[in-house]
């Protein structure tokens, strides 16, 4: 019977990863009914408003697309054990890119996405040269360019210059329904499909977790470790992109500010969902449910009729995001921690 | 000399700097409004050699932004109630160590990626502050703007005390003890803890460290306002990392120094007045910023590469 | 299974104890107020207006905003009032045409939607509630920062963000009537201060030293104003620099009373919430409608109304003669 790396039966160390995400979702669910029965009542015009009805689950899901999307693009990333603090601020610069490709450069709407995307990518690319080539750390490499890109989108509109007046067959994707769910969740859903795809069902993911768990280990079982790392930040600039160009639809204008402190939620959303920080293991559902739980108790509170006579809504779910980042990171090493106060300590040799 | 090469390369950069400023616009070397600058560094200069303690130890810090705010509005407000600034300074300071005391607590105790604790810590107190305060300014008494002396007095107490600071910190660096635990954690955390030195606690006191030096540096940055706004402090990280990683400090630990902090500080708070005095427009500030953050990162590992080829 | 039974009894307690919490129907007119951002001390100001507005009317306020000037999420927190079903909404907008989609639904889902402070697209609210026009602003700056340097010299401004709409407006308003009518006088540099008063400080120190000539600093966002100030003071510079803007009496006062603040342009804030609150209740109940000349507001009299633009009256000039009559 052959051994894994960590001496555990594989089918245990399955359970384990499940059982955080059956956590989450049991997290998720009480959430969810607790927001439904106090954050539910019936105005003075007799309809039943507040965080129990349709229009406000169909806005959670609009207003998580973007995020998730950054969630979904750091998942590989946090797995290969590196990290990607430029994202926002990416979002931010194709978001603009996009808008000046479009009013600017007269090209229809379709091509403009399309170049936006690809422009993504490369400056996803930066990253991935500037990590893998010259060996240097993901976290200062994504500091300076989550400075250089927003710096970029400034530059390039003067601060000033906004682009509106998209075409309403344009904002039909980030306005309106499409077969029952706003447009943007199918693109959401596509992309997260892809993204889980490629994780756990492909070859590459099995790289990215190897990689994440050591890197030394993978580069001498033969693995094109920098190829693989290349495509986790060029992916991530991919996503970034097409997180843009919905945000863009969805506000209906493109902005240097764009995006400005979404990576903190991305980043809570995928530690909540179980990934390690460390690397090495993580789950594209995971991440799903941790943008989900994350999303629930923004809107949730909201809804809350003493959070709303406290006028601290916006206070109280950045404190709480924090707060929650805090706990979940807290929660996962405690088994470690646990476990090491119950191992007998080695007694120096006689 | 090959030796500080990186440090000299940034000395270099901050030089070439100066002199085009000298030849392209000479009014920038006038006296007040140096010292002026000199004087809104200080307190950043202070934080800086924290931040490079931190960095050395291979690990970061973002929330010192959020600390100097709530140390800030805490001082204010003490100092507002008739608090004599000999007990303030020591309260203000008291309270950074202790917010740095949780980080560490999380990062040395639990072992937990300082990026992610100290991204959540930043936002807890941010956000904290935010709901308590509501962004209302702290009005202070006059006594406290200078320390009470004169302008030009108090402009040079904080310089040279910031000074007197770097120049004590960095021989204590290199010549004390602890100094040197600092290095070898962030060289090697294991080495170290076979050598009989324990890198928890070492981790667990750089936190606490750094936000002890928030905490002075927020008062210092009060005595030179006779008001404190809340949201004074954003972005102080993102300055104080930049300015230690483009003065040679590796982010991947065990090397630098708090020469090249000052003078990658220096280098970067030169940006925005030398902008002003060529008439450039204001939008180029943070790309110009970010290149030289991501130019000093090439540059250190382009040398890597060189190096262990 | 004993672990799916204790986390069916945790989510049993919560349920059993949100139960309790749950609030019945709520009879009284709900008005949502949104600022540019929650932390700006001019919105606060705003707020302490709406709420004693509020009282008089028995209405329930809620008041809640991006904790910095974000648009986007000026649009989420819009989109949560609708789910929400109050009554009116009212909006100080970070970018105009963004927040008038959501605006704009706001509309179809019979919300009454009006603006205050800074405006959005006509057709997305009501009414505005105009403390000044963009012109009436721009060039009350204009001309007082011609007044006091004798329609000739080089002058500066320093804005919140080179992004912000209604600093742009204003920018441009300004520039306007400099083209206009003061052809002597010369704007050499703008400059963002992110709303810190210590980055307004130091970029006026360097503004300071790079143009000699300089005559004037023009702060358009209060937090800029005392930074400003404090620079001129530092520089030695009071007097022979004047320092004018938008800003808060209170921030402003004894830069005002040392000399170095000639003079702040503002309005009564509190006034302005006060109004904004009466004009949606009243757009509520159906007691204003469009067309309208006039519009009576509690005790604070009537106001004239020009097409959809409520007016709160000229820009209030606070300066060393009057400003210690307001606490704001």
């Amino acid at each position: 019977m052959s051994v894994s790396p960590d001496n555990k039966n594989p089918r245990d160390w399955k359970a384990l990863l499940t059982r955080h995400e059956m956590l989450l979702l049991y997290v998720l669910i009480a959430e969810w009914l607790f927001f439904y029965f106090a954050g539910t009542t019936t105005n003075r015009r007799g309809v039943v408003v507040g965080f129990g009805t349709l229009d406000r689950q169909f806005d959670i899901l609009r207003h998580s697309c973007e995020i998730g999307l950054l969630a979904l693009a750091l998942t590989p990333v946090i797995i290969t054990a590196g990290i990607d603090l430029s994202i926002g601020s990416l979002l931010g610069l194709c978001a603009i890119l996009f808008g000046k490709l479009w009013h600017d450069g007269g090209l229809p709407i379709p091509v403009a996405a399309g170049l936006t995307l690809a422009l993504g990518a490369l400056a996803g690319g930066l990253n991935a040269i500037l990590i893998t080539a010259l060996r240097l750390p993901p976290l200062i490499v994504t500091l300076g360019t989550y400075s250089l890109f927003r710096g970029l989108a400034e530059a390039i509109t003067h601060g000033a210059i906004t682009y509106t007046d998209f075409p309403a067959s344009f904002l039909f994707v980030g306005q309106e329904r499409w077969l029952g769910l706003p447009t943007q969740a199918w693109i959401f859903l596509g992309v997260a499909l892809g993204v889980g795809l490629l994780v756990h069902r492909t070859t590459f993911g099995r790289a990215f977790r190897t990689i994440g768990f050591s890197l030394e280990g993978a580069r001498y079982a033969g693995l094109p470790v920098a190829r693989r790392l290349a495509l986790v930040y060029v992916l991530a600039g991919l996503i970034a992109a097409i997180a843009a160009v919905i945000y863009t639809a969805r506000l209906g204008q493109a902005k240097a500010d764009a995006g400005t402190g979404y990576e903190l939620f991305a980043i809570t959303a995928v530690v909540l969902g179980g990934t390690s920080i460390f690397g090495g293991s993580g789950t594209v559902h995971g991440t799903l449910l941790g943008v989900a739980a994350i999303a629930v108790l923004k809107n949730g509170l909201a809804c809350l009729p003493v959070v709303m006579r406290m006028n601290a809504a916006e206070e109280m779910s950045g404190l709480l995001t924090g707060a929650l980042l805090l706990l979940a990171l807290t929660a996962s090493v405690l088994p470690k921690i646990l476990s090491r106060f119950r191992t007998p300590h080695h007694a120096p040799a006689p | 000399m090959k030796r500080f090469f990186r440090e000299l390369s940034v000395l270099g950069a901050l030089a070439a700097v100066l002199v085009g400023m000298a030849i392209f616009a000479p009014a920038f070397f006038s006296p007040q409004p140096l010292l002026s600058l000199l004087t809104r560094e200080a307190p950043t200069l202070i934080v800086a050699c924290g931040m490079a303690c931190v960095i050395i130890t291979r690990q970061i810090d973002i929330s010192v932004g959020s600390m100097f705010s709530v140390c800030s509005v805490c001082a204010g407000l003490l100092a507002a109630r008739g608090w004599p600034l000999l007990l303030v300074l020591p309260a203000s300071v008291a309270l950074g160590a202790l917010l740095g005391a949780v980080n560490g607590l999380l990062v040395a105790g639990l072992r937990l990626p300082s990026i992610v604790v100290t991204l959540a810590t930043m936002v807890t107190l941010r956000q904290g502050l935010n709901l308590v305060r509501q962004g209302e300014f702290v009005n202070l008494p006059d006594r406290v703007q200078w320390f009470g002396l004169s302008q030009m007095a108090g402009q040079l107490v904080l310089v040279g005390a910031s000074v007197v600071f770097l120049v004590a910190l960095a021989l204590a660096m290199r010549h004390v003890a602890a100094g040197r635990f600092v290095y070898a954690v962030g060289t090697d955390a294991e080495a170290a803890r076979l050598a009989g030195i324990r890198p928890q606690l070492v981790t667990f006191l750089v936190f606490i460290f750094i936000g002890a030096l928030t905490g002075l540096a927020a008062m210092m940055n009060l005595a030179q306002s006779p008001q404190v706004q809340p949201l004074s402090g954003a972005g102080l990280e993102l300055k104080v990392i930049a300015a230690v990683v483009v003065g040679g400090v590796a982010i991947s630990g065990g090397r630098g120094n708090l020469w090249g902090a000052f003078t990658g500080l220096l280098l970067l708070a030169c940006v925005s007045p030398a902008l002003i005095h060529l008439h450039i427009e204001a939008y180029w500030e943070k790309a110009i910023q970010g290149a030289i953050i991501l130019l000093a990162v090439v540059a250190d590992g382009l040398r890597t590469r060189k190096l262990n080829r | 299974m004993k672990k799916i039974l204790l986390h069916l009894c945790t989510a049993g307690a919560v349920l059993l104890a949100s139960l309790v919490t749950a609030t019945a129907a709520d009879s009284k007119l709900v008005v949502a107020m949104l600022p540019k951002s929650k932390g700006n001390a001019y919105f606060i100001s705003c707020k302490v207006g709406a709420d004693k507005a509020a009282k008089e009317l028995g209405i329930q306020l809620l008041f809640d905003g991006p904790t910095d000037s974000n648009a986007a999420k000026q649009n989420e927190i819009v989109e949560n009032w609708i789910t929400l079903g109050v009554d009116v909404i009212a909006v100080a907008a970070e970018n105009k045409e963004g927040i008038s989609t959501a605006l704009r639904k706001a509309q179809k889902a019979g919300i009454k939607v009006l603006t205050f402070d800074a405006d959005a697209m006509t057709d997305a609210r009501s009414f505005f509630v105009n403390q000044a026009t963009p012109e009436g602003i721009g060039q009350g700056l204009m001309d007082e920062a011609a007044r006091l340097t004798n329609s000739e010299g080089e002058f500066a401004m320093i804005v919140a963000s080179l992004t912000a709409s209604n600093q742009r407006e204003w920018q441009k308003h300004i520039e306007a009537r400099l083209k206009e009518k003061y052809p002597k006088m010369k704007l050499v540099a703008v400059r963002p201060c992110d709303d810190l008063k210590d980055k307004a400080q130091s970029e006026a120190t360097a503004l300071l030293s790079a143009n000699p000539n300089l005559k004037l600093i023009m702060a358009i966002c209060s937090p800029g104003v005392p930074g400003a100030a404090e620079a001129v003071k530092q520089a030695g510079l009071t007097g022979k620099v004047k320092v004018i803007g938008l800003g808060l009496p209170n921030e402003n006062k004894r830069y005002v009373h040392a000399g170095v603040t000639d003079s702040i342009i503002l309005w009564n804030t509190g006034d302005l919430g006060y109004l904004a609150i009466y004009a949606g209740v009243a757009l509520a109940k159906d007691e204003l409608k469009q067309g309208a000349k006039t519009f009576k507001a509690g005790s604070l009299g009537t106001f004239s109304i020009a097409g959809d633009n409520i007016l709160l009256g000229k820009p209030f000039i606070f300066n060393k003669a009057n400003i210690d009559q307001f606490d704001f």
